[in-house]
């Protein structure tokens, strides 16, 4: 199922009305030893025994997969001395200054200019044509242009993430403001509600859950490409360090790198989540 | 009984596939070859133009690589037979105990591989390049030489922006001007050249400064195990393209033309910057030297390890020896004696 599929599935399951759910709140506290919780658990901690067994027998080359003591002192290392002249918050906060430049411009663009596309056929006759021609091109492929253009300063790194960010905010945005139920606006009309009326308290509410999930699918699209857009030229970044010490073939580095990535990444997407829980109240009561 | 049947031939395609290996083991021939080599100038096009491998009958795959860095990806992923890296990546690999050996000398390099510097920047000396931005792909013989060429001059290499730039996107950040200087290789080199650069050090220069920079052609030691005679038949053939290389210039100009895409010119430009060695000298002590007795190959594999190390790329160092059991020239030997 492709990105779009998805974007469009989850937006549609986000404008269905939520089913009412009994009272939760008491329970609330079973809920951190709930059965999926324990399983998610055991599924980690598999994982780690996994790869320390598979380590401490020697069942695979240690280039391949070093072991997780050596990428918790590659982590260590690099948080105290550094990788390649910068310490581990540095490459952090290069790369999250590129993500969320990129996808904060993204999401500027790309929502309103959905929910237009959305509400008006015109509008979006004229914008289609553009984001669905260059949605599915490989970013290396359009990197290499975008250097030429840009140069290899963060100015092109920023407009490669904003547009691997673009898609699926609009197409979602579009999505969400497209299937706004019908009923909903006739009822609002007819208690009298003007044009801003309508956009406020009917429109941009019924539209919010499929923009957040965009926004989810988004930032996840925007964090793969990531790397990519960090081994022109970067001298600092996640990217950039983890495709440095891949040249170099040093896995511990690689690995603590992906850890890193992967856990800032849920990180912000609990960020998106939070924000999600606070501007659509009703759906999680 | 359909069952009974299903089961047994089942069975029995699942010991064919067991017997497979033990099979070609026996015929001393693999079903294909992977070849990865380097998108520069040396013989390898020539190899690869006269389909001097494919004589054998064994199917060839060939697989371009930008840089020794990528192929030692390759390798690590266990996707070629055979590659081509130059000493850098050949060090990172042997210490990090890829399961490769060098085997022979694909080409010295010379001035096919130059620090181009812009030359309305008035760089008159490596000091002049403090303050300024210079490429070269890291990992790569360049990044090696960079560093010690700024070394050497006194500068320290921080004072220098250095950044990671394939020899492609090299070009398009030069022809942007975002750089004053870059060590590259051909062809690449050539369009920095014609857009406002001029050559200011070249690879060959500083192999006489005994900084010396060289490819090697590498075999995974997997298939070397199993298919020692297909080997020394690699060998052989590579060989015959550089004794073609070496005496029909004007033909091999062609090739390399045509493979790069380039005016016939700029191939013989080029060919030049590279330096072919003979087989019959390649075992020599100046390049791999003979089984236990390795030449002076191990000793730049063993300084460019020290350097790496001290550039903070490389976790260890080995001894000259460790770095020298990287190094097989029986395989060559054989080649040459047949």
């Amino acid at each position: 199922m492709s990105a779009l599929d998805a974007a469009r599935e989850e937006a549609d399951a986000a404008t269905r009305p939520p089913p009412t759910r009994p009272e939760q709140a008491p329970r609330r506290w079973r809920a951190l030893f709930s059965r999926a919780r324990i399983l998610t658990a055991l599924t980690t901690l598999a994982l780690f025994a996994a790869w320390w067994l598979a380590t401490r027998y020697a069942l695979v080359n240690p280039l391949f997969l070093p072991s997780p003591k050596a990428v918790w002192d590659a982590f260590m290392r690099t948080a105290t001395e550094g990788y390649q002249g910068s310490l581990l918050h540095q490459h952090l906060i290069a790369s999250l200054y590129r993500v969320l430049a990129g996808y904060v411009l993204a999401c500027l663009v790309g929502i309103p200019l959905g929910i237009v596309m959305g509400l008006s056929r015109d509008v979006k006759a004229v914008f289609d044509p553009l984001i669905e021609f260059y949605r599915p091109l490989p970013p290396l492929a359009l990197y290499t242009l975008i250097v030429m253009w840009l140069g290899i300063g963060d100015a092109s790194k920023v407009a490669l993430l904003f547009l691997a960010a673009l898609p699926p905010l609009t197409i979602s945005s579009m999505q969400a403001a497209a299937s706004v139920d019908a009923r909903y606006v006739k009822a609002a009309k007819s208690l009298g509600a003007g044009p801003s009326q309508l956009f406020r308290h009917v429109f941009l509410p019924a539209c919010l859950p499929g923009i957040c999930t965009g926004m989810r699918i988004s930032l996840g699209f925007t964090y793969t490409v990531l790397v990519a857009a960090e081994i022109v030229a970067a001298t600092a970044g996640l990217g950039w360090m983890i495709w440095d010490a891949s040249k170099f073939l040093l896995g511990d580095i690689v690995i603590m790198g992906l850890f890193v990535l992967a856990i800032t990444g849920m990180a912000l997407d609990s960020l998106i989540r939070l924000a999600e829980r606070a501007l659509t109240p009703w759906r999680f009561r | 009984m359909s069952l009974f049947r299903r089961t047994a031939s089942l069975l029995l395609a699942a010991a064919c596939m067991l017997g497979l290996p033990a099979g070609a083991i026996a015929q001393q021939k693999p079903e294909a070859i992977t070849i990865g080599y380097l998108n520069l100038v040396n013989a390898q096009l020539v190899t690869k133009a006269l389909g001097l491998h494919e004589k054998a009958g064994i199917p060839i795959k060939w697989v371009k690589f930008g840089s020794g860095g990528d192929m030692n990806r390759a390798v690590a992923a266990n996707q070629v037979d055979f590659g081509g890296v130059g000493n850098p990546p050949f060090t990172i690999g042997a210490t990090r105990a890829l399961p490769y050996k060098g085997i022979f000398v694909l080409n010295m390099l010379g001035p096919v591989e130059s620090l181009a510097v812009r030359s309305d920047k008035n760089i008159k000396s490596l000091k002049d390049l403090a303050g300024k931005t210079a490429a070269a792909p890291f990992g790569s013989t360049t990044h090696y030489l960079l560093i010690a060429a700024l070394r050497e001059a006194g500068v320290n290499p921080t004072d220098v922006k250095l950044i990671d730039l394939s020899p492609s996107d090299a070009v398009a950040a030069w022809l942007r001007k975002d750089i004053d200087a870059a060590w590259i290789w051909e062809p690449n080199l050539d369009k920095i050249v014609k857009n406002g650069g001029e050559i200011f050090l070249t690879s060959g220069e500083m192999a006489k400064r005994g900084y010396p920079t060289w490819d090697v052609g590498v075999v995974m030691n997997d298939f070397a195990a199993k298919y020692p005679d297909q080997v020394v038949a690699y060998v052989k053939a590579e060989c015959e393209s550089i004794d073609y290389w070496l005496k029909h210039p004007k033909e091999t100009v062609e090739i390399i033309a045509k493979e790069l895409s380039l005016p016939a010119d700029d191939a013989e430009r080029m060919m030049k910057g590279t330096t072919m060695v003979p087989c019959s000298e390649q075992l020599s002590a100046n390049y791999l030297g003979t089984p236990g007795k390795i030449g002076k190959f191990a000793d730049t594999v063993l300084a460019t390890a020290t350097f790496l190390k001290e550039q903070g790329r490389l976790p260890s160092v080995m001894d000259r020896a460790g770095y020298a059991a990287y190094i097989d020239p029986s395989y060559l030997q054989k080649a040459l004696a047949k």
